[in-house]
C-alpha cells in the first residue's frame, strides 16, 4: 500500500513536470486529485489494510495528498505567472484606431447660447418669459415711448402684417397695426401689465428686421432683461451686467457703459466688453482684428423710461427699473471667436454647419 | 451715424492742452464714442515737397515721363511719372521709398520701394491727391496733385508741414437724437463739459454792409413742414476754388471741395450742424416759395439726376420751378458757378419726418438730409447764416446786400423742466453734490435757476427735440460725471420661485434629450413661401401674411414646420443621404379676434432610403423621448379610414392627415385621451413636389399639448428577488397581424409572462407570400419563488396554443 502511494506521488510529480498550460493542468488535477481520481481510488482501498497498519497508511495518504495538492497549486501559480507575463504582448491593441461613437446629435449654437444665458440670469432670479413675435404696434412701439413717426415704425425697417388691423376686429383700432417684433422689448409692457411686482424677467425670442446681408438676417434672436422695483438704480444695472459679462465671457473681462440713446430708456447706454483677443490693448497705434480700440459692443441698456413705466400701469414716481437687451447671434460669435463670414449661414440648415456643434 | 472731427478745428472752440488720445478717452466716456483716431502726420511719413526741374520722355513708354525732382536744397532725384499735368517748376507731393501710398486711390496703403518702371529707375512716386487718401480732392483723373498754390514751402520740406497736417482726426459715433453733436462746435461743447476746459464759441448775427438795398422775398406755404426759413442776399461774389486751409478741413471731414461758396455751406454744416444752401440769385424767377411739389413735377438735382417728385414732397421753389428738394438737395440749374456774382444763402428748418420720407422715396440721401432727419431747432439758423456770411466775405470778397429775411411760423418757446437733485441721486445710485450736478448742466449750455426748494432748468435750443423729460437731465449729469465712477452692485431682494414657464423649461430639456438620441437641430426662418405651403398641401391664404416681405417668396409666417423641414431635407439629401433632424419652434395661426396664436410645434424628421426601417427608428426615438421625458401613458393608433380622406388644410392641426402615408402612420395619444400629434411616412406626391428622393418619416407634435404630460418625477419598482427564465419562440403568421395584439394575447394567457420582446421580423424567401415570420424573447418570473423548468414548459405550451388557435400561426421552434 505504502509503495502504491509513493508511486502515485512520483507519477503525479513526473506528469506535472511536462505540463505547460493551465488546461492540461486542470485535466491532470482531475486525474489525480478529482472526486473519482487516482488518489481517491487509492484512498478507498485503505479500508482493506490491516488495522495496525491503517493508521500509518492513513497518515501517509494524507501526507501524499497534501503534498500533491500543494505541488499542483504551485504549478498553477507558476503557469499563471508565465501567462500574465505574456498577456501584454498577446493582447496588444492599436490605440490609434478611431473610437466607435454612439450616434451623436447636435444642438444649434443659438439653442446652446440661449441656455447658457438664461442659466446665468436665473441665478440672479431672472425668470424666462415669452412675449408674442407677431405683435400689436402698441406693445412693440407705442408703449415704449416711440413717437408715431419714429423711423423704426416705417415699413422699410419693420415687417407689417397684411391687413393686420382689419383682421383682428375691434382691437385693431386701439392697438394699431400688427408687426413682427423688431426687438424683444414688447415683453416690457406685457410683463408690467401682469401687475406682479417686483419684476425680474428675461425674454429670449425671435425678432425681425427688414435687412438681409452677410451680417444681418431678417430673423434673429434677442434677449431682453427687465427689472422693476422700488429703488432700482444704475448701480444695480451695472451689477447685473458685470455679473453676466464676467460669467459668460470670463472673469478677467471688463465692461463699461457708454452713454447712448434709445427711446425706451433714460439714461441709455451701450454696453462694451473688453476685447478677448487683444485684452483691451488695441489703440490707434496697434490695431486688433476683432475690436475697436480694445472694446467690443455688446448691446444696449438703460433705466426704463418713466413713460414706459406709466404705460405699464405703474407709477414712475414710485418704481424705477432697468432694461437691457442684445442679439444672441452676436453674443455667441463674440465669445466663441467664431468667424462666420456670412451670418445667414446660421439659418440655412446646411447639415455641414449644424453637425459642427 | 458718425462724424469726422479734426482736433485742430475743434480746438478753435475749446481751450485745451489734452493730447488727442486723452481727449478721445474722456469724450468717449461721456457718450461721444471715438471709434478711431487718425494721426494725420503719420500718413505723410517719408513724403516731401518736390519741385520739378526737368522732364524727359520715358524711352520705353509713351505715356510715362521721367521727372527730375528737387527734393532738398542740394538733392535731386529721378522719378517715373504718368501725370498728364506734369510741368517744370510745378510743386508736387513726393512719396519717397519707405512711405505708404494708396495705389491709384484704391484699397489699403502700400509701402513704396525704390524700383524700376519699364526699365528706368524711379526714386519714389509723384502722387495724386487720391493716392494720399484724399479721393475727393478736385483734380483731373490722370493729374498729379499740383501743390504750387497749396504751399509756399520749399522743396524738401516734409509734406505734413507743408500741408498743415499736424492734426488728429476723430471718427465719432453720434446717436440720432444729437444733431448738435454732429458738429465741431457740438463736440467742442461736449469736450468742455467732460474735461472742464473752456468753451470758446459765441453766436453771432449777420451784419449788413452799408445800407442794405435789396430784400429776399420768401413765402412759406407749408409752415408745418418748414417752421423756419431765413435767407440773405450776397453781392459781388467771386466764385472760385477755396483756399487750401478750408479745402483741407473739408477733406479731413469727408466732404468734397467744389467752389468757395458751396464749400462754405459744407464747412458751416460741419462746424455748426446746420445745413445751408446757396442759390445763384440771378437764376431765380422772383422770390422764394416753400411749397409741396406739384403732381408730375420733375427736378434736376445737383447730383445730375432727374427726380420725379410727388405731391407729399416739400420743395423750395421760385415763382416758376422748384429750386431745391427741401432739406435734401439743391437744383443743378440754380447752383453757383464761376459766373455767379449774386448769391442767396438759405438757412431753414425742415420737418424731420418729411425730409426722411422724401429722401427715402427718392433714394437720395445727403449730409443735409441726414442732419434734418435728426430734428433741428428753429433757433440754429441765424448763427449758422452769420458764420457763412463771415466766411464768404473773407474768401469770396462778397458783400451783404440785404437784411436777413426771416419767416418763422410760431414764436420760439424754450423748454424748461423742474429738477430735483434728490431724485437724480436716487436713480444714479451715487451721492453727487448739487453744485457738481448744476455745473455739469451749465457746461452743456443749460440754464439752471433756483425754484423753491428745487431747480428749474432751461434747455438750450440745440437740444430742442432731445431733452423732453426731467429724467433726461439725470442722464446728462450721469454721463458727464462718468458711468465708470458709478459702483456696480447686485440687486438684493426676494426671488420668486414659482415664476417658471413650463414650456420654456421643457423646450430645453426636450432638445437635450433629442440630441442624446442622435438628432440634429435645425433652425429655419419663420417666413415661408406660398409655393412651399401649397407643395405640402397648405392653403397659403389661411396663413398670416406679411404686408412688406423682404422677398416676394417669403411672404407668409409659418403655420407649420413641415414644409421648411422638407426643404431642408431636399437641400441636404445629396451630401447626407440619411439624417435625423428636429426643430422646435413657434408657428403662427390666424386669429380673428387678436394677434395670431403662437403655438410651439415639435417636429422630428428621420429620412433614409428605406421607409419601413426609418419608421422603426422614428418610433424608437419617440418612445425613448416619452420615456425620458416622463410620459407615463402614451399609445399609437392607426388612423381611422375617415382620417385619411382629405381634410381642410392649412388650419390649426390640420393638413398632416393627407400628407402622410395611409398605412404607415399613426396618431399619438398621451395621458387618458389627449391627441398630441402624429407619426408617419410622408406621402410620395408631397416628396416629389419637394424633390426629395429619400423616404421621410415625420413626428409632428403639438408641444403645448405635450408639456403638461412631461415630468421629472421617477417611479421605482423593487428589484425582483427571484431569477427570471427566458425562452424564445418563432412562428409564421399573416403579415397584417399586429404585434401589439399578439403581445396582449400572450400576456393575457400566461400570468407568469413578464415581457415579450420582438427580436426578428422576416418576410421573403422561405416564408409564404402574405405571411411573416416573427421571433420573440419571452421572460417568465414569479415574485415569491424561483420558477421550476417544467412550470415554464407548461406556460410555453399554453402560448403556442394561443398563437396557433387565435392567430393561425405555424410554429417554427
Amino acid at each position: 500500500m505504502k509503495e502504491e502511494f509513493e508511486q502515485l506521488k512520483d507519477l503525479a510529480q513526473e506528469a506535472l513536470k511536462s505540463v505547460l498550460d493551465r488546461d492540461k493542468l486542470e485535466v491532470l488535477k482531475i486525474e489525480f486529485l478529482g472526486r473519482k481520481g487516482k488518489m481517491a481510488e487509492l484512498m478507498k482501498q485503505i479500508v482493506n489494510v490491516a488495522d495496525e497498519e491503517r493508521k500509518l497508511i492513513g497518515a501517509l495518504a494524507n501526507e501524499v495528498k497534501t503534498g500533491l495538492e500543494s505541488a499542483f497549486s504551485a504549478k498553477e501559480q507558476e503557469l499563471a505567472g508565465a501567462e500574465e507575463a505574456g498577456r501584454a504582448e498577446k493582447e496588444w491593441l492599436d490605440i490609434s484606431e478611431p473610437g466607435a461613437w454612439s450616434k451623436e446629435g447636435h444642438l444649434h449654437p443659438v439653442t446652446t447660447a440661449i441656455g447658457e444665458i438664461s442659466d446665468i440670469f436665473a441665478r440672479l432670479g431672472f425668470a424666462c418669459v415669452r412675449a408674442p413675435e407677431v405683435e400689436w404696434d402698441y406693445y412693440a412701439f407705442e408703449s415704449l415711448n416711440m413717437p408715431p413717426d419714429h423711423p423704426a415704425r416705417d415699413d422699410w425697417e419693420t415687417f407689417f402684417i397684411a391687413d393686420g388691423a382689419q383682421t383682428a376686429q375691434g382691437k385693431g383700432e386701439k392697438q394699431g397695426k400688427m408687426v413682427l417684433t423688431p426687438h424683444t422689448s414688447n415683453s416690457q409692457n406685457r410683463e408690467m401689465a401682469k401687475g406682479k411686482l417686483p419684476i425680474r424677467m428675461i425674454n429670449i425670442n425671435r425678432t425681425y428686421r427688414r435687412q438681409s446681408d452677410v451680417s444681418h438676417t431678417p430673423m434673429f434672436h434677442q434677449f431682453e432683461g427687465l427689472m422693476i422695483d422700488q429703488g432700482v438704480t444704475i448701480a444695480h444695472l451695472k451689477g447685473v451686467l458685470d455679473y453676466f459679462a464676467r460669467t459668460y465671457f470670463g472673469a478677467e473681462r471688463k465692461t463699461r457703459l457708454r452713454p447712448h440713446h434709445f427711446r425706451f430708456t433714460e439714461p441709455s447706454f451701450e454696453i462694451d466688453i473688453s476685447c478677448g483677443v487683444c485684452q483691451g490693448h488695441a489703440s490707434s497705434d496697434s490695431t486688433c482684428r476683432l475690436c475697436k480700440a480694445g472694446w467690443l459692443e455688446l448691446g444696449g441698456a438703460g433705466m426704463v423710461h418713466p413713460n414706459v413705466i406709466r404705460a405699464g400701469g405703474l407709477d414712475p414716481e414710485k418704481y424705477t427699473g432697468f432694461a437691457f437687451g442684445w442679439g444672441i447671434e452676436r453674443t455667441l460669435m463674440m465669445r466663441e471667436g467664431m468667424q462666420v463670414d456670412d451670418i445667414r449661414t446660421l439659418y440655412r440648415n446646411d447639415l455641414r454647419f449644424v453637425k459642427q456643434f | 451715424m458718425n462724424i469726422l472731427v479734426s482736433y485742430n478745428w475743434l480746438k478753435e472752440y475749446l481751450q485745451t492742452n489734452l493730447s488727442a488720445e486723452d481727449f478721445a478717452a474722456k469724450t468717449t466716456n461721456a457718450g461721444n464714442s471715438v471709434e478711431y483716431i487718425e494721426n494725420m502726420a503719420h500718413r505723410f511719413d517719408n513724403m516731401v515737397v518736390g519741385e520739378i526741374t526737368n522732364i524727359k520722355d520715358h524711352p520705353n513708354a509713351d505715356r510715362l515721363k521721367i521727372a527730375e525732382v528737387k527734393i532738398g536744397t542740394m538733392k535731386k532725384v529721378e522719378i517715373v511719372c504718368g501725370g498728364v499735368n506734369l510741368r517744370v517748376d510745378m510743386k508736387v507731393a513726393v512719396a519717397l521709398p519707405g512711405s505708404k501710398v494708396i495705389w491709384h486711390g484704391e484699397g489699403e496703403p502700400v509701402e513704396l520701394h525704390e524700383t524700376e518702371v519699364r526699365g528706368v529707375k524711379s526714386y519714389g512716386m509723384i502722387c495724386a491727391a487720391a493716392e494720399l487718401g484724399f479721393p475727393k480732392y478736385p483734380q483731373g483723373e490722370k493729374d498729379i496733385w499740383d501743390l504750387t498754390n497749396v504751399t509756399t514751402e520749399k522743396a524738401g520740406v516734409p509734406l505734413y508741414n507743408a500741408l498743415g497736417m499736424d492734426d488728429a482726426v476723430f471718427d465719432i459715433e453720434v446717436t440720432s437724437n444729437r444733431p448738435d453733436a454732429a458738429s465741431i462746435i457740438g463736440q467742442a461743447r461736449e469736450g468742455s463739459a467732460c474735461t472742464g476746459d473752456k468753451f470758446l464759441w459765441q453766436a453771432k448775427d449777420v451784419m449788413p454792409d452799408g445800407i442794405a438795398r435789396a430784400k429776399v422775398e420768401v413765402a412759406v406755404r407749408e409752415t408745418e413742414l418748414c417752421p423756419k426759413y431765413e435767407a440773405v442776399l450776397l453781392d459781388n461774389v467771386k466764385v472760385g476754388p477755396s483756399p487750401w486751409w478750408l479745402q483741407k478741413r473739408l477733406l479731413l471731414s469727408g466732404h468734397r471741395p467744389i467752389n468757395n461758396i458751396v464749400d462754405v455751406t459744407n464747412y458751416v454744416l460741419h462746424e455748426y450742424g446746420q445745413p445751408l444752401h446757396a442759390f445763384d440769385a440771378d437764376k431765380l424767377d422772383h422770390g422764394i416759395v416753400v411749397r409741396k411739389a406739384e403732381k408730375g413735377e420733375k427736378f434736376l438735382a445737383l447730383d445730375g439726376n432727374e427726380y420725379d417728385l410727388s405731391k407729399d414732397m416739400l420743395v423750395v421753389a421760385d415763382h416758376a420751378k422748384p429750386i431745391a428738394i427741401a432739406g435734401v438737395m439743391g437744383g443743378e440749374e440754380t447752383g453757383t458757378t464761376v459766373e455767379t456774382t449774386r448769391v442767396i444763402l438759405e438757412a431753414a428748418t425742415f420737418n424731420p419726418v418729411s425730409v426722411r420720407r422724401t429722401a427715402r422715396a427718392l433714394n437720395l440721401h445727403s449730409d443735409s438730409s441726414a442732419q434734418f432727419e435728426r430734428g433741428l431747432s428753429t433757433q440754429s439758423t441765424r448763427p449758422a447764416l452769420a458764420r457763412a456770411v463771415e466766411l464768404i466775405k473773407e474768401i469770396a470778397d462778397a458783400q451783404v446786400a440785404s437784411e436777413v429775411t426771416s419767416v418763422q411760423a410760431e414764436p420760439y418757446q424754450r423748454e424748461a423742466f423742474p429738477f430735483d437733485p434728490k431724485e437724480a441721486k436716487a436713480l444714479m445710485g451715487v451721492a453727487l453734490s448739487d453744485h457738481e450736478m448744476i455745473s455739469i448742466l451749465e457746461r452743456l449750455g443749460f440754464e439752471v435757476k433756483e425754484a423753491g426748494s428745487n431747480y428749474e432748468v432751461k434747455v438750450p435750443y440745440w437740444r430742442d427735440h432731445d431733452i423732453e423729460n426731467k429724467v433726461d437731465l439725470v442722464e446728462e449729469i450721469a454721463r458727464v460725471y462718468g458711468y465708470e465712477k458709478i459702483p456696480s452692485i447686485l440687486p438684493a431682494g426676494e426671488i420668486d420661485p414659482e415664476h417658471q414657464d413650463q414650456t420654456i423649461v421643457w423646450e430645453r430639456r426636450v432638445k437635450e434629450l433629442l440630441r442624446g438620441s442622435g438628432l440634429s437641430e435645425t433652425y429655419a426662418m419663420s417666413f415661408i413661401s406660398g409655393k412651399e405651403l401649397s407643395n405640402a398641401g397648405y392653403d397659403p391664404e389661411m396663413s398670416v401674411k406679411l404686408q412688406n416681405p423682404l422677398a416676394s417668396d417669403l411672404e407668409y409666417m409659418r403655420p407649420c414646420l413641415i414644409p421648411t423641414m422638407l426643404t431642408t431635407i431636399e437641400k441636404n439629401q445629396r451630401m447626407f443621404p440619411e439624417a435625423q433632424l428636429f426643430e422646435l419652434a413657434p408657428i403662427y395661426l390666424p386669429n380673428k379676434e387678436d394677434i395670431p396664436n403662437h403655438k410651439m410645434q415639435l417636429l422630428m424628421a428621420i429620412y433614409e432610403k428605406d421607409g419601413a426601417c426609418a419608421f422603426t427608428k422614428a418610433k424608437g426615438i419617440l418612445e425613448r423621448l416619452m420615456r425620458e421625458a416622463g410620459v407615463r401613458q402614451y399609445r399609437f393608433e392607426r388612423p381611422e379610414s375617415s382620417d385619411s380622406s382629405p381634410l381642410p388644410r392649412g388650419r390649426s392641426g390640420g393638413g398632416l392627415e393627407c400628407l402622410l402615408h395611409p398605412t404607415r402612420s399613426a396618431n399619438v395619444w398621451v395621458g387618458n385621451h389627449e391627441h398630441v400629434g402624429r407619426i408617419g411616412e410622408v406621402d410620395k406626391q408631397v416628396l416629389n413636389a419637394f424633390g426629395i428622393e429619400q423616404s421621410v418619416i415625420l413626428i409632428d407634435l403639438d408641444f403645448d399639448a405635450l408639456v403638461p404630460h412631461l415630468s421629472l418625477a421617477k417611479t421605482y419598482t423593487p428589484i425582483p428577488l427571484y431569477p427570471e427564465v427566458k425562452r424564445d419562440l418563432a412562428f409564421v403568421l399573416d403579415r397584417t397581424v399586429e404585434f401589439s395584439q399578439i403581445e396582449a394575447k400572450l400576456k393575457e394567457a400566461s400570468g407568469l409572462l413578464r415581457e415579450v420582446e420582438l427580436f426578428d421580423t422576416y418576410c421573403g424567401s422561405g416564408v409564404e407570400a402574405g405571411k411573416k415570420s416573427l421571433a420573440v424573447h419571452l421572460t417568465f418570473r414569479l415574485a415569491d419563488r424561483t420558477l421550476e423548468a417544467d412550470e415554464v414548459d407548461e406556460e410555453i405550451a399554453k402560448l403556442r396554443n394561443v398563437l396557433q388557435e387565435q392567430f393561425s400561426a405555424t410554429m417554427r421552434s
